[in-house]
C-alpha cells in the first residue's frame, strides 16, 4: 500500500509537469495547426531564468527574501522570459510560415531549437545548474499522507499545475479571450470572418502556452534539481507525445495526457521493470491510439471532400 | 562547386588553405602568443620544433560538460607549455558530439592533417572504437591518447591508442572489494545504458556475486530525469546502492530522492560521478586520482586553470597527463636532433616513464597502452563536501 | 497567358518563358529543355571526379554526403511523394545496418556472401515497411507521425537493450557498443574496402535509385501517390487501391533505407547505436525539405548541403568569413537605397571608435585583450573592442542585445531599421570575434539552426521545390 502510494505521488508529479508543456503543444497546435518543436527550449530558459532570478535573490544559501516570495517571483520570472522567447519564435519563425506547406514550419522550429540550444549553451556553459532545492525547503518538511511522506515541493507543484489548468480551463470557457482561442481552433476562417482577430488570437496562445512552459521549467528544476542546455529536447518530445495521446488540439485532453504518461511511467518503473521503461509506454501508446486513433478527447478528424 | 572549394580549402593540407586555428591565442589575459623571444631554452632546437596536436571530444552536444571541461584543460595544458618551453605547438579542434559517425570522420581528418602528430581523445569509448578503427586502417604510427575512456580491451585493438586512466578491469574488483569489505550483503545497481556504464556495472556486479553478495541490477536511460519510481523499488535492506554513472548530476537528483523516501542505502559512484555536481553527504566516489588539490606538485597547475576558467571536474586531469605525454614526446624527439614525425614521437611515447604526474602516480604505459600503474581510489563525501581518502 | 488552343508542348515552353524571369531567366530555360537523364549523368560526372581531388576526409564527407542524399530521396517517396508523414524513418536505417552486420561479422560468426546478404536484407527492410504501414490505415497525419515516431523509439530501446529482455540468451546487437569489424561488400572478386571503392559504389546505387525513381513517379504508381498525398478521401472515391499504395510507399522507403543501411557498416568498420538517434532523423528530413520537398534533384542537393555545411563551419578562419560575406549580404538585401547601406558603414565605423574612445577614456587598456588569429580579426582589430577580462560577462549581454536588435532590425522600417542596423551590427561583430569565434563547435550549431530557420522564412519551398498551398 505504501509503495502503490508513493508511486501514485511520484506519477502525479511527473504527469503534472508533463501537463503543463502538453499544454502549450496542444494549444498552438489547435490554433495553428502545427507541432512547435522548440516548446522545448522555451521550458528550458524558463528553468534558467528561475534559476537566474533565485541566484539575484541570495541563492539557495543566502536567501534574501522569504522563501515563498522568492518562488514567487522564480516563477514570474520564468513567465516572463518563456513568453518573450515564445513570443519571439511566433513572430519572426513562424508567422512568415502561415501559408506554408505543413513542414515548412515544423523545419524551422527545429532550425530555432537548435539556435535556442546552441544559445544557451554559449550563455550558460554545459555545466547543469541546480535550484539545490533541498536546501530552500528541506526534505523533512511535508505532507503526510497515511504511511508515507510527500515532500513540500512535491505538494507545491502539484497543487500549482492543478490551479494552472483550473484557471486555464475557466478562462477558455468563460473570457472573450478564451472564446475567441476556441473559434479560431475550430475553425480558423469562419472566426476571421466573425471579426475576431486571428494574429492576436494567435499571440495570446502562444504566451500563455509558453507561460506555463516557463513555470513547468522551474518546477522541474525545484523536484528533479538538475537545469541544463539539453533538457527541452527530452522533455519536448515526452510532452509533444503526452499531447497526441490525450487528443491533440484539445486543452483537457493535454492535462489528461500528461498525467496518463507520469503515471504510465511511475507504474512500468515501479512494477515491470526500469529497462524497458521507455519501450513499455511508448508499446502502450501505440497499442492505445491503434484503438482510439485521435487521441483520448481528441475529435476525430473531420474532412471535408 | 563552391562547396568543393570550400571543403579542400577546409581540410586541405598539401592545397594550401588555413586548417589549424591557433588556439594559443584564445586566452583572454594580457599575455597572448609566444612569440619568438622566447627561443632559449637549448640550442639543440634552434631549429623549429613543431608540430600540431588534435583534440577531439564532446564540445557540444547533450554531455558538453564533459566536453568542455576536457578542452579547456587541453587549452591551458598547451598555453603553459607553449610559455614554459618557449615552443609554438598549435591545436586542432575536432567536436565529436559524442556521436560515432562524426568520431570516425574527424579521425579521418586529423589522419589526413599531416602536421598533426598527436590526438588526445575521444572521451567515449564508442568514440575511441569508431575512430580507432580509422587511425588504425589509416595510419596506426599516429599516437591516440584517450584521457577518460576505460572500458576494458580497446587499447590492445589498436596499435597507436594509449590511455592516461585506469581501466574498467581495475575499477570493478576495487569498488566490489571495498563494499565487501564493509559488510555489505545486498547490493542495488543502476547502469544508464550507456556502454562505460553497463560495462562497469557488468564487472562489479561479477565480482560481488562471487563474494556472495545479492545483487539486485536495474538500468535507466540517460534521458530520464525523474528517478521516484524507481528508488521507490529499492528493497529497504540494501546497504549500497552503485551507481556507475556519466552525469554526476543525475545522480545528485537520485540520492535527493532516495532522502525523500526514506531510503537509507548508501551510495557508491563510479569517476563518472566524481564532479562538484554529487555532494551527498555519506556518499563513496571512486575516482582514478588522489584529489589534485591535495598533491602538492599539482596545486599550482589547478590554480592556475581555475584563474582562466571557471570550473573544472575529474575529467580535466588526466587530459593534462595525456597532453603533457605528447608534447615531451615531441620534445625528446627535438631534443634528439630529429624532425617530429608521427612514428618517432609515438616511439617516445612509449618510452615515457615520468616518474610523478599531475595525477600523483608514475606515468608510463605497458605494451598495448594501458597505465603500468594505474589504481583507483575511494574518497567519502563528507558535510561540507569535501571528500577525504578512504582507501 | 492565353494558351488557350495551342498544343501542350507550346503551352509549356510559353509558361517557363514567363516562369523565369530576371537574369538567370535564359539559363534556367534552358536547363529545363534538357532531358533529365542528361543532368543526372553529368551531375555523376562531376561527382566520379571529387575523390580525385581531395583527400581522404573529403571523400569521408562525400561519403556521408551520399549516404544522407540516398536516405533523403528514400524519405522522400514516403514524405515528399505519398506524403505520409513518416518519423520513424530512421529505424528502417538502423534495421538495415544491423542486420547486414549481424550477418557479415565475427557478432554471430554468420558470414553471408554479399550477393545473398544484401537482396536478404533489402527485402526484410521492404517487409518491415510494410508492416508499419499497417496503422495508417486507421491513422492520418500526426497520428500516423507519432506511431511511427514510437516505433523508432522501440526500435532503438531493443536494440540497445536486447540482452536484458527476458528469455534472452544471445547477444545479437551488441548493446550499447554496438557491433564492430563489419565486413565490406565483395563484389565480382572485389573487395570494396577503401573510402573511394564504397563511394563509387554509392555513386552508382543512386544513380540507378535515381532512374528508377524517376520512372516509377512518372508512371501510374506515381500519379496514384499524387493522387493520394493531395487529397486520400477523393482518390479512395476514384477507386485508387488507397491502402496498397501507402503500403507500398512504406516499403519502397524502407528498402531504400535498409539498402544505405548496408553501406553504413562497411563505411564505419562498425554500427552503433548513436548512428540511428532522432537528432539524425532530423538531419535527413533538413535535407529533403531545404532541397525541395517532393524532387529527387532537390533531395540530393539539400544532402549535400547538410553534409558539407557542418564541415565547412568547422574551420574558424572558413566560418568568418562565410559569417562576413552573410552580414554583408544580409545589409544589402535588408535595405533598399544605397544611400542607406552606405550610412550603416559610415555609422558603424564611427560608433565604433567613438565607443572604443569612450571606454578606453574610462578605464584604459587594460581593458583590451589579443585579436584572433584570423586576417578579419587582425584587420578589425583597431576598430573592434576586443576585450580582456570581463570579454565572457560582456559577450553574453551582447549577445542577447544582438539578436534582440537584430529581430528588432526585421520589423522596423526604413531609416529606423538602419539606425538600428549600426548597433546591431556592431554587436554582433563584437560577439563574433570576443566568444563566437572562440568557440567553433558551439557556432556551428548556432548557425546551422540559423540558417534552416531565415531559409524556410525566405524560401519555404526549399532551393528546388515547388511552392504548395495547404487545401485544409
Amino acid at each position: 500500500m505504501e509503495f502503490l502510494l508513493q508511486q501514485t505521488v511520484n506519477g502525479l508529479t511527473l504527469g503534472s509537469v508533463y501537463a503543463l508543456l502538453a499544454l502549450g503543444y496542444s494549444m498552438v497546435y489547435g490554433v495553428l495547426k502545427f507541432l512547435n518543436f522548440a516548446h522545448g527550449e522555451v521550458y528550458m530558459f524558463g528553468a534558467f531564468a528561475g534559476y537566474g532570478v533565485l541566484t539575484v535573490l541570495g541563492g539557495p544559501t543566502g536567501l534574501l527574501v522569504p522563501v515563498w516570495l522568492a518562488l514567487t517571483l522564480m516563477f514570474v520570472g520564468a513567465m516572463v522570459v518563456s513568453s518573450g522567447v515564445g513570443l519571439a519564435l511566433e513572430r519572426f519563425a513562424y508567422r512568415p510560415l502561415r501559408s506554408a506547406s505543413r513542414l515548412a514550419p515544423l523545419i524551422s522550429a527545429i532550425g530555432a531549437s537548435f539556435f535556442l540550444q546552441a544559445a544557451a549553451l554559449l550563455l550558460f556553459s554545459a555545466n547543469s545548474r541546480s535550484y539545490d532545492a533541498p536546501t530552500l525547503i528541506p526534505i523533512a518538511n511535508g505532507l503526510t499522507i497515511g504511511p508515507i511522506n510527500v515532500w513540500a515541493v512535491r505538494v507545491l507543484v502539484i497543487v500549482t499545475a492543478v490551479v494552472l489548468m483550473v484557471l486555464l480551463t475557466w478562462w477558455v470557457r468563460s473570457s472573450r479571450a478564451g472564446k475567441a482561442v476556441r473559434a479560431v481552433s475550430f475553425d480558423t476562417e469562419a472566426a476571421a470572418m466573425m471579426g475576431v482577430d486571428v494574429d492576436r488570437v494567435i499571440v495570446v496562445t502562444f504566451l500563455i502556452g509558453s507561460a506555463l512552459a516557463g513555470v513547468g521549467g522551474v518546477m522541474v528544476g525545484l523536484v528533479f534539481g538538475r537545469i541544463f542546455h539539453f533538457m527541452g529536447f527530452i522533455a519536448g518530445l515526452k510532452a509533444f507525445t503526452a499531447a497526441v495521446v490525450g487528443g491533440i488540439g484539445s486543452i483537457p485532453g493535454a492535462m489528461l495526457g500528461g498525467l496518463l504518461i507520469g503515471f504510465a511511467e511511475a507504474y512500468t518503473t515501479a512494477y515491470i521493470s526500469s529497462t524497458f521503461q521507455n519501450l513499455i509506454v511508448f508499446g502502450l501508446l501505440i497499442a492505445f491510439l491503434l484503438i482510439r486513433p485521435s487521441g483520448f478527447l481528441g475529435r476525430p478528424e473531420l474532412v471535408k471532400v | 562547386m563552391l562547396a568543393l572549394a570550400l571543403v579542400v580549402a577546409a581540410c586541405g593540407d598539401d592545397t594550401g588553405g588555413d586548417t589549424t586555428t591557433t588556439a594559443g591565442v584564445t586566452t583572454t589575459e594580457g599575455e597572448t602568443d609566444t612569440t619568438a623571444g622566447e627561443t632559449t631554452t637549448t640550442g639543440a632546437e634552434a631549429m623549429a620544433c613543431e608540430a600540431t596536436i588534435g583534440v577531439m571530444g564532446p564540445f557540444t552536444g547533450e554531455v558538453a560538460f564533459i566536453g568542455e571541461v576536457q578542452l579547456n584543460w587541453f587549452n591551458y595544458a598547451l598555453d603553459t607549455w607553449n610559455e614554459e618551453m618557449g615552443y609554438d605547438f598549435q591545436m586542432v579542434e575536432a567536436d565529436t558530439q559524442f556521436d560515432v559517425a562524426q568520431s570516425a570522420t574527424l579521425a579521418q581528418q586529423l589522419l589526413d592533417n599531416p602536421d598533426v602528430l598527436g590526438v588526445v581523445g575521444p572521451a567515449g569509448s564508442d568514440q575511441v572504437d569508431a575512430a580507432g578503427a580509422v587511425f588504425e586502417a589509416g595510419d596506426p604510427d599516429l599516437t591516440v591518447i584517450s584521457p577518460s575512456s576505460t572500458r576494458s580491451g580497446i587499447t590492445a585493438q589498436y596499435t597507436g591508442l594509449f590511455r592516461t586512466v585506469p581501466t574498467d578491469d581495475d575499477q570493478g574488483p576495487t569498488t566490489a572489494d571495498f563494499m565487501v569489505e564493509q559488510g555489505a550483503q545486498s547490493v542495488f545497481i543502476v547502469d544508464d545504458q550507456s556502454s562505460y556504464s553497463t560495462g562497469l556495472a557488468d564487472t562489479t556486479q561479477d565480482n560481488l556475486e562471487t563474494a556472495d553478495v545479492t545483487v539486485t541490477r536495474e538500468s535507466v536511460s540517460q534521458d530520464v530525469t525523474d528517478f521516484s519510481a524507481l528508488v521507490g523499488t529499492i528493497p529497504d535492506d540494501t546497504d549500497f546502492v552503485y551507481l556507475p554513472w556519466q552525469v554526476a548530476a543525475n545522480g545528485q537528483i537520485f540520492a535527493n530522492q532516495m532522502a525523500e523516501q526514506g531510503k537509507e542505502a548508501v551510495i557508491f559512484g563510479s569517476d563518472g560521478m566524481d564532479s562538484d555536481d554529487f555532494t551527498q553527504a555519506g556518499s563513496y566516489i571512486a575516482a582514478f586520482a588522489p584529489d589534485i588539490a591535495a598533491i602538492e606538485g599539482s596545486v599550482s597547475i589547478l590554480e592556475g586553470y581555475l584563474e582562466q576558467y571557471e570550473n573544472t571536474s575529474t575529467f580535466g586531469p588526466p587530459v593534462w597527463a595525456a597532453a603533457r605525454v605528447i608534447f615531451e614526446a615531441i620534445d625528446r624527439v627535438c631534443q634528439a636532433g630529429e624532425t617530429p614525425d608521427r612514428a618517432n614521437v609515438q616511439a617516445e611515447v612509449r618510452n615515457t616513464d615520468q616518474t610523478t604526474s599531475i595525477l600523483g602516480s608514475p606515468i608510463s604505459f605497458t605494451e598495448d597502452g594501458d597505465l603500468v600503474e594505474g589504481t583507483f581510489f575511494i574518497f567519502q563525501i563528507q558535510e561540507d563536501g569535501s571528500k577525504t581518502l578512504v582507501q | 497567358m492565353s494558351n488557350i488552343g495551342v498544343d501542350s508542348w507550346v503551352a509549356e515552353s510559353a509558361e517557363r518563358d514567363e516562369r523565369y524571369t530576371g537574369w538567370a531567366g535564359p539559363a534556367r530555360r534552358l536547363l529545363d529543355r534538357v532531358p533529365s537523364g542528361w543532368k543526372l549523368l553529368v551531375f555523376l560526372a562531376v561527382a566520379a571526379v571529387y575523390p580525385l581531388l581531395v583527400p581522404q576526409a573529403g571523400v569521408r564527407i562525400g561519403i556521408t554526403a551520399l549516404l544522407l542524399a540516398m536516405l533523403a530521396i528514400g524519405l522522400n517517396t514516403v514524405v515528399g511523394w505519398a506524403g505520409l508523414l513518416d518519423l520513424g524513418y530512421i529505424a528502417f536505417y538502423g534495421f538495415g545496418a544491423y542486420f547486414y552486420a549481424m550477418v557479415s561479422s565475427d557478432q554471430l560468426s554468420v558470414h553471408w556472401p554479399t550477393w545473398v546478404s544484401i537482396p536478404v536484407v533489402v527485402a526484410a527492410s521492404a517487409l518491415l515497411g510494410a508492416l508499419l504501414s499497417l496503422p495508417s490505415r486507421r491513422l492520418v497525419g500526426d497520428y500516423l507521425a507519432i506511431m511511427t515516431l514510437f516505433f523508432a523509439q522501440v526500435f532503438l530501446e531493443v536494440i540497445v537493450n536486447f540482452e536484458r529482455l527476458p528469455g534472452v540468451d544471445i547477444d545479437l546487437t551488441g548493446g550499447p557498443n554496438g557491433i564492430i569489424g563489419v565486413e565490406p561488400w565483395q563484389l565480382f572478386g572485389f573487395s570494396l574496402n577503401t573510402f573511394n571503392r564504397n563511394f563509387y559504389l554509392l555513386l552508382l546505387l543512386l544513380g540507378l535509385l535515381i532512374a528508377v525513381l524517376r520512372n516509377i513517379d512518372e508512371s501510374r504508381t506515381g500519379r496514384a501517390w499524387r493522387a493520394l498525398r493531395e487529397d486520400t478521401l477523393a482518390a479512395a472515391h476514384m477507386t485508387t487501391p488507397v491502402n496498397r499504395l501507402k503500403m507500398l510507399a512504406f516499403a519502397v522507403g524502407a528498402a531504400i533505407a535498409g539498402l544505405t543501411g548496408t553501406i553504413l557498416g562497411p563505411v564505419q568498420v562498425g554500427v552503433f547505436p548513436n548512428n540511428f538517434q532522432l537528432l539524425f532523423l532530423i538531419t535527413i528530413y533538413a535535407a529533403l525539405i531545404l532541397g525541395g520537398l517532393g524532387s529527387i534533384p532537390g533531395a540530393v542537393l539539400g544532402a549535400v548541403a547538410v553534409a558539407f555545411t557542418p564541415e565547412i563551419l568547422r574551420n574558424p578562419g572558413t566560418a568568418g568569413w562565410l559569417f562576413y560575406v552573410a552580414l554583408a549580404v544580409l545589409l544589402v538585401s535588408l535595405l533598399r537605397k544605397r544611400a542607406m547601406v552606405a550610412s550603416v558603414f559610415v555609422g558603424l565605423a564611427v560608433f565604433g571608435y567613438a565607443l572604443r574612445f569612450t571606454l578606453l577614456a574610462i578605464w584604459d587598456e587594460s581593458i583590451l585583450g589579443a585579436a584572433n588569429d584570423t586576417f578579419l580579426s587582425r584587420l578589425l582589430d583597431s576598430w573592434l573592442l576586443i576585450l580582456g577580462p570581463a570579454q565572457d560577462l560582456a559577450s553574453n549581454y551582447a549577445f542577447v542585445l544582438a539578436v534582440g536588435g537584430m529581430l528588432g532590425v526585421i520589423v522596423a522600417k526604413g531609416w529606423w531599421r538602419v539606425a538600428l542596423l549600426v548597433p546591431t551590427v556592431y554587436l554582433a561583430v563584437f560577439v563574433w570575434e570576443n566568444k563566437l569565434a572562440l568557440q567553433p563547435s558551439v557556432t556551428r550549431q548556432l548557425l546551422f539552426g540559423g540558417v534552416l530557420v531565415v531559409m524556410m522564412a525566405v524560401r519555404p519551398q526549399g532551393m528546388l521545390g515547388t511552392r504548395r498551398v495547404e487545401i485544409t
